[in-house]
């Protein structure tokens, strides 16, 4: 254990937040899409997180009681929202059903946004924690000086 | 033995401050990644009360054994007197820090706790490593006959 593995955690987690931006983004991106390979509208998209264990071979044995205690963050799944297409009268449109109503993907804009700013947030933080890593291990060699 | 007397208390002390903020960095980088984990609790490293009662009992032990030097205030940092192994084993505990008010995940990450922790260990980190460079500067200039 050492500060490198501050470092990955904090890398971990830019991975993360990259993923769920890049789903928050195609969320966006399909919020009018109403035809998909699987048929049927675009689903919404979300990402789960999980807390994982550091895993560190050799270093293990020696992290002692904190190391037991670290978690790195990953993906664990990507799962699509069940919640019921939005119904939009359109007759005009070329999928709307006999009544008139288009199903519409169940992305709701206002919160796509809302979760982009966390997801930026986040990975902000995280890159500053990264950052201090760095500071503190470069710190460490003025003991030479 | 004689290398004793040229590296005291003071700089195992302060390699041992090094070493565990170190791991307090790790944990803080643990729960700053995990922000969004559902049902994950922060955690951190407290180990000051352990260090300064290791270096007390070391200044103790070193009033009775002969030949080590005595402190005469309760501040003090003896000079010797087998507090190296002393400090060397003091570990820490890891403690949960969890939020007044989880969120609806679970997750207990309050952000700016984290940063507040961060900033303060990096300080007190740097602090440290800043000290033994200047004992160690010390040293130099000692054999250098302050030149």
């Amino acid at each position: 254990m050492d500060l490198f593995t501050a470092m990955n955690t904090s890398s971990s987690a830019l991975t993360a937040e990259r993923t769920r931006m890049n789903l928050i983004s195609s969320n966006l991106a399909n919020v009018n899409t109403t035809r998909t390979p699987e048929g049927g509208p675009y689903k919404r998209k979300d990402a789960v997180f999980m807390a994982t264990p550091v895993s560190d071979g050799f270093g293990k044995a020696l992290d002692g009681v904190a190391g037991k205690h670290l978690r790195q963050v990953a993906v664990s799944e990507i799962v699509e929202d069940k919640s019921p297409p939005r119904m939009q009268y359109d007759p005009s449109h070329p999928d709307a059903d006999p009544q008139g109503y288009v199903a519409m993907p169940n992305v709701n804009v206002v919160e796509e946004m809302a979760d982009m700013i966390t997801a930026t947030r986040v990975y902000e933080a995280n890159v500053m924690t990264a950052q201090a890593a760095k500071n503190m291990a470069l710190k460490t060699l003025e003991i030479s000086k | 033995m004689p290398v004793e007397g040229l590296f005291n208390t003071t700089i195992d002390l302060l390699g041992k401050s090094v070493d565990l903020r170190t791991r307090n960095q790790n944990l803080i980088s643990s729960n700053i990644a995990n922000a969004e984990t559902p049902g994950y609790t922060p955690k951190k490293l407290e180990f000051e009360q352990q260090l300064q009662s290791a270096v007390k009992k070391s200044s103790n032990r070193g009033m009775h054994s002969a030949g080590s030097s005595a402190t005469t205030h309760p501040a003090h940092i003896p000079l010797r007197g087998g507090g190296a192994e002393r400090i060397s084993q003091v570990r820490g505990t890891v403690v949960e820090t969890p939020a007044k008010t989880p969120g609806r995940d679970g997750n207990s990450v309050e952000m700016e706790n984290e940063m507040s922790n961060m900033m303060q260990n990096q300080v007190l980190f740097n602090a440290s490593v800043q000290l033994l460079a200047k004992k160690f500067e010390g040293l130099r200039t000692a054999l250098r006959e302050g030149k």
